[in-house]
Formats: C-alpha cells, structure tokens, sequence
C-alpha cells in the first residue's frame, strides 16, 4: 500500500533522507522511529507530495506521488506534527473546508463531521473558531480532518506531541481500529511505548538511513538484545546519534 | 553584561544575523530596498523643499506659513507616534511571543520595562524618523537653519520620540489593566482607523488648495485667519517648534524654558510609566492570556457567500469559502474596507471641485483629457487596492499550506480561485470609480464606454498580477498580515502593476487623441470610434499576456518550493 523506494532528499549538500526503500502492507501499522532530526518529517513530506524528492520515488496505493499526485492524496490523511490551522474557521467549517477539498459529498459531511467530532469529544466546540482550541484540541481537530474521507493510508507525524494521557488512549485504539479495517497507518515517533504497543513493524531511520526495519523480534534478534526491550535496541543502533 | 543588555540581546543578534546571514541572494533586494527608500526621501526632500520655496516667494506671508506648516507637521507626528506606541507597547508588553521565556526567568522588573520600552520606542518611531529628517532638511536649506538647526533637531527629536512612547505605554498598561489585551489591539485599530478617516475628510473638504491661492480669499485678513492651525501650549511639538523656528526664523524664543520642559517630559513620562508597569504589568498580563472565545454565527452570511460563489467548480468554492470568512473575522483585514471607502469618497469628491471652468481649454475636450488620465489613476488606485488584498492572497495561507499540499486539488485551483475571488470586487470597484467620475466629468458617450471597457480588461490583468507575484514572492513566515505588502515582492508587485496600466494607457492614447481632436474640430482628422478598435485589442492581448504569465510563473515558484 506505501511504497518507497530508493527515496533521497538532499538539502544542499546534506542527506535528509538517503536512498530510504520501504513497503507497508494494507492494514498494517508501521512505526517510523528515529531521533531527533533523522529525516522522518522529511521523509514523510516528501510521501505526502508537500517536497519533491532529489530522487527515488513514493507510491500510495499504487499511485505514483509525482506523477499521479492527486489520486495518491485523495486516498490519503496526513496528520502533521504542528497543527497549524485557520484560526478564524470553526471546527466544523474547517472540516467542511478539508471535506471539500476531498470531494466529499455534502449528505456523507453532515453524517461524517458530527461522528468524527463527538469521537474525539468536539462535539461541543464545534462553532468556536480554532483560535480558542488548546493545542492537543487543534491536535484532534486535524485527525478528524484526515479522516474525514475516510483514506485508505493514513500518515501521522509524531501524534502524541500535546495529547494528555486519555487522549494518547484514544489516538491507539483509534490505530489499532483503523488497521483493523483495513486503513495502512504510517506512524513516526519519537516514543518507543507507542511504537511497541500500536505497530505491527517499525523502521529506525537514522541521519537519513533506514538502519533496521522488522517485526519487533527481528529487531531483538537484530540488535541481540532481550524480548520487550525496543527501547535498547533503538539505543543501540542509533549509538552514534544526535538525539 | 547587565540585564538591559541581555533583555536587549536577541533583537540586537537577530538584526545582526539578519544582516550579515551568508548563502542567500539577500544582497540584490537590499540594494533595491535602499534605492527606492532613497528615492522616497528624495522625494520628500524635493516636494518639501519645492512647497517651502514656494511659500518663502509669498512677500511677508513666507516664514509665517512654513512655521504653521511646521507646527502642523510636528503635530501629526505626535499623534502618529503616540497611537502607534500604544498598539506597539501592547504587542511588547502583554502579548509578545517571548514573554513567557522571559518572564519567568529571574529578570528584574525595571530592566524588563527599559528593555520593552526600547523595542516600543525604537518600533513605533523609525519611520516618523524617516520621513522626518528630508523634511527637516528642506527646512534647514530653504530657510538657511544652518548647523545650529541640525543641532537642534538633533537634540530634540530624542526626547520628542521619547515623550509618546512613554505616554504610550503608560496608557497602555491602564488599559490592559481594565480590559482583556486582545480586545483592545481591536478597539484601538478601530478608533485609529476611523480618527484617521475623520482626519482624512476634514482635512480634504477643507480644500487646503485655497491657501496657494490667495486671491480666491475676499481680504487679506480672511487669508491669514484661515492659515491660522489650532496649536497648544501644552503640546511637545509646539515646543520642538518652537525651538526649531528660533534657529529657523529667528524668532526670539526662550530656548532656556522650552527645551528643559521637552527634557523634563522626556524624563518623568518613562518613570513614571516604569513605576505603573512594576505594579499593575503582572496582573495586566495574566489577564492578556485570557484567549478570547469566539463562537461562530451568522447562517444568513453563509448562505449568501454559498449563492454568490455557486457558479465556481467545488474545490475553487471551498477555498473561496474558507478565504473570505477567514477574511471577514479578521478585523485587521476587512476593516481596511473602511479606508478604501473613505479613499473613493474623496477620490470622487475631488472630480466634482475641479475647477474646469477656469482653464483655457473648452470644457469638453478637458473633460475627455482628464477622465482618459483618470483611466490611469482608477489603475493605480486598483493596483494599491490589489497589493493590499490580492498579493497577499498566497502569503495568508502561511503555515497552514501543508492543508493545500496535502489535499486532492492541483495548485492551478488555488491560485485561480483566489484570482476570482479578488477579481469580483476589483472589478465592481474599478467600475464603479470610472462610472462616477465620469458621470461627475459628464464625459462624452464614447469615452464613457471605452473607459468601463478598458477598466474591465485592466482589472483582470491587476488581480492576476497581484495574485501571481504574491505567489511568486511568498511570505509565509510572517508576523503580522499588514508586512505582506510591504515586503520586497510587494514592491516588484506594485511596479509590474503600474507599468502594465502605464502600457495600456499609453496604447489607447493616439486614437483618444484622434476622436478627442475630432471633437473639438469636427473633420479635421475625419476619423470615425472605429479608430479605438484596433488599440482595444491591443489592449485585449496585453489583459490576456498580464493575466497568464504571472499565474503560471507563480504556479511554477509554489511547484518549485516542493524542491
């Protein structure tokens, strides 16, 4: 369903992210881990079309970023990890505004928008304008909004910035739902508990490279380190990192 | 390093890196920047010096005249700094970004208040400074001030600039005090803006033209009683103004009074302004936390804006939507509808004082001359319109953009939506300039139609230019909305826009000529309104040209910021 492969982005001379390839299965919950400025923001720009690749190429269900990039969008959520929306919008015009632009239809935005606001408990602030939302508020408002069309992926950078515990409850059993159904989840993340409780494989990127991608044991067997220990083996292979 | 120093830091450093910042073609904009701000001060300098040469020609009258301009100047100043101080001062003190960082590090409270003082005085001044000194110039070459002038104006434009923006802050904080912070950026915008525009009328309607023409006054006395501004004693600037026309005029004044009053006002306002902040700026800024909640209303609204736009594709609506509600809730935005509407109504108030009657030319053939370059002037006034609305139509997506490309929809939809949405009232305003003053010029018919024909093929070519330099230099990491137009892709912006109303002008001028000619000597060119056709489809071509190549060269620059 999310396919990179050989994917390079280069700022000027420095490797953001380095010949990355990559596969993740429909259904499945991929964790992207890695530490701070290892390339998973840009990794995930570059898969969501917001950055044009250096070289190689992104492929979601099957539609090619750059040369089908509507199509590949259309099918897709994107949850970045700063919410920046239209603080003068409503939460419900924002994600009308959102709807719209996924061509969703009129009759399926008013049966959609209530459910998806009274699921993550906005229903109540529906006509305040995003400018009075707390930050984990605007967090959930702009998971609604990738959800709103009901994509097949869904790609979610660092969604637990802000969320307080119930929240982060909430956010895991919505992942492990969506998968369940069907819907691809690409997570990036800093927070090893996450990963180890939602994802079904995890990939360490680290200065731009993917250094280890499996199931949870085949990273254990990889890094040789005990079974429920993913916090040592992500220490281990990032050794060397800025973190 | 004391604290001062340290509070004064980042604003030092970041102007610093700013300046010296290695790797970026800065230097090509910087040398643009500084030859437009040159010429603007020449600009000044020269108009100045042009009106005050005039003045000095006025037997008797010269000196008299430019010390109530002078006093008319220094006020306007005072009243500028003095309201632009108090909306800086809220900004420095209650609703900056790093108050919290610096608040809750143990920062002592008189250094905090010198530290923001600073940042607020230097802010709101510069610019009065700026325009200030060619002006100053003037006066100093025209009345032959010489050196002790420039002293003085050296010594007291400091505290001159000192006095409102302590008086600023002190206000300020009053006000914070008793009412929540984000409520009274809004008030103070709003008593501003409509000052200004009272201002503004007053000002017009009181045809200050008259005063250049004195035999237009019954008696000599009714001239002077006119010329006559209201001044107060008890104001800074009629002090600094008196200080400068003892160096000036030669007037005997006691520079051993007014200017230790200058100083003394200069000294006690910040004190007393710091000892009010170490009291009341805590509480003051608890209160500027309080996030203000706006619930969302108004059915009818939507409705209206869903007809309105109903005949535009679905992703074209749903921005439109988006673009004019987030406009409309934006006070900072669609007040300045206000301005526009006071800037038609004097703009049409001066077509009905024109004096055509005085002028040698038969009234006709000067109606038809002054509505054509009235055709030139609607551009203008449509390019200020559009720098101001269209070109920052891009910026304003700012750090939301990820939304847009992220979503479904080609960026060819995003700027051709914004293309129309800012299209519709350019044209209803552009139309509706040149309909009423030419109406008010009671312009021939052929003219009337050529000019709403030419505007409506100007319009499009203004909006797409605006719309597609803003795309082409976007701003999104901006502060404040209001520094779009003004940064360096606002100017190439403003210049593309007039040189394309400067072309389509000049194009239509020959057969203009003709039929105006035509009209004053019937048969002599025998010429027919054919004669214009072949211009209007210059100008047709030229409209297409203005309106494809910015879109698509903006489209291209937002494509390429992908790399």
């Amino acid at each position: 369903m999310i396919r990179l492969e050989n994917l390079t982005k280069h700022y000027g001379r420095l490797a953001a992210v380095d010949s990355l390839s990559l596969e993740v299965q429909p259904g499945e919950i991929f964790g992207f881990l890695g530490p701070n400025g290892a390339g998973k923001t840009t990794t995930i720009r570059v898969m969501m079309g917001i950055l044009r690749p250096t070289s190689g190429r992104v492929a979601l269900g099957g539609y090619d970023m750059e040369r089908e990039p509507e199509k590949a969008k259309a099918i897709t959520g994107f949850v970045p990890d700063r919410p920046f929306i239209y603080e003068k919008l409503s939460g419900s015009e924002f994600l009308k505004f959102v709807g719209s632009l996924h061509r969703v239809s009129a009759e399926a935005m008013q049966r959609r928008i209530p459910e998806l606001l009274e699921h993550f408990e906005l229903i109540h602030w529906k006509d305040e304008l995003i400018e009075s939302y707390s930050h984990g508020m605007k967090q959930r408002l702009v998971l609604c909004a990738s959800l709103i069309h009901q994509p097949r992926i869904l790609v979610v950078d660092e969604p637990m910035v802000g969320i307080d515990p119930k929240g982060a409850r909430m956010l895991k059993d919505l992942f492990l739902d969506l998968a369940k159904k069907g819907t691809t989840i690409f997570l990036s993340t800093h927070s090893i508990s996450v990963a180890e409780e939602v994802c079904q494989r995890i990939g360490i990127i680290h200065r731009g490279k993917l250094i280890a991608s499996g199931t949870m044991a085949d990273l254990y067997r990889l890094a040789r380190v005990e079974e429920g220990r993913l916090e040592s083996v992500f220490l281990d292979l990032t050794r060397d990192g800025t973190s | 390093m004391s604290s001062l120093a340290i509070l004064l830091s980042p604003i030092l450093l970041s102007w610093k890196n700013e300046f010296l910042r290695k790797g970026e073609r800065k230097w090509p904009r910087r040398t643009i920047l500084f030859c437009l701000g040159l010429g603007f001060w020449a600009g000044i300098y020269w108009t100045a010096r042009r009106v005050l040469i005039y003045f000095e020609t006025v037997h008797g009258l010269g000196p008299a005249l430019a010390y109530q301009l002078l006093l008319i100047i220094l006020l306007t100043f005072l009243s500028m700094l003095l309201f632009s101080n108090l909306i800086t001062a809220l900004s420095t003190f209650f609703l900056s970004q790093d108050l919290d960082l610096v608040l809750s590090a143990p920062t002592p409270s008189a250094a905090f208040f010198y530290s923001r003082m600073i940042a607020t005085t230097v802010n709101s001044s510069w610019m009065v400074l700026f325009f200030s000194l060619p002006i100053f110039a003037a006066y100093g070459s025209v009345f032959h001030g010489g050196i002790l002038f420039y002293l003085w104006v050296i010594l007291v434009l400091p505290p001159f600039l000192i006095v409102p923006a302590s008086i600023g802050t002190l206000l300020t904080h009053l006000l914070v005090y008793f009412l929540p912070a984000r409520r009274i950026r809004d008030i103070l915008f709003f008593i501003g803006l409509f000052a200004f525009i009272i201002l503004y009328f007053l000002f017009r309607f009181s045809q200050p033209e008259r005063l250049v023409h004195p035999e237009a006054f019954g008696h000599f006395m009714e001239f002077l009683n006119a010329m006559e501004t209201p001044s107060s004693a008890y104001l800074p600037s009629s002090w600094s103004a008196e200080i400068f026309a003892s160096a000036l005029f030669q007037k005997k004044v006691d520079l051993w009074f007014f200017y230790p009053l200058l100083l003394s006002y200069a000294l006690f306002f910040p004190l007393l302004a710091s000892w009010l902040s170490a009291a009341v700026h805590l509480s003051g800024w608890s209160k500027a936390q309080e996030s203000r909640q706006g619930r969302r209303q108004g059915y009818l609204l939507d409705r209206m804006i869903n007809r309105i736009i109903h005949p535009f594709p679905e992703t074209f609506r749903a921005i439109m939507i988006k673009d004019i509600k987030t406009f409309l809730r934006d006070t900072t935005q669609w007040s300045q509808l206000f301005l526009l509407l006071a800037l038609i109504v004097v703009y049409l108030y001066n077509f009905k004082v024109l004096p055509l009657d005085r002028s040698p030319i038969p009234g006709s053939t000067l109606r038809t001359v002054i509505s054509f370059a009235n055709l030139g002037l609607a551009g203008f006034v449509l390019s200020s319109v559009a720098i101001r609305f269209a070109f920052p139509a891009v910026s304003l997506e700012g750090k939301v953009f990820w939304i847009l490309q992220s979503s479904p929809i080609a960026l060819r939809s995003l700027l051709w939506s914004k293309f129309w949405l800012n299209l519709i009232p350019l044209l209803v305003l552009g139309e509706l300039l040149v309909f009423l003053s030419n109406s008010l010029l009671r312009v021939p018919q052929w003219m009337m139609i050529l000019s709403l024909i030419t505007i409506f093929l100007m319009t499009f070519g203004i909006a797409a230019i605006g719309v597609g330099v803003g795309a082409l230099y976007p701003k999104f990491d901006y502060s404040s909305a209001a520094e779009i137009p003004t940064s360096f892709g606002g100017a190439v912006c403003m210049i593309c826009s007039i040189a394309f109303v400067g072309v389509t002008v000049v194009v239509e001028a020959w057969p203009v000529y003709l039929l105006t000619m035509e009209g004053l000597k019937p048969g002599s060119f025998n010429v027919s309104g054919w004669v214009i056709v072949p211009s209007l489809a210059a100008v047709l071509a030229l409209t297409i040209a203005a309106v494809i190549t910015p879109i698509k060269l903006g489209l291209n620059k937002l494509d390429a910021m992908r790399n």
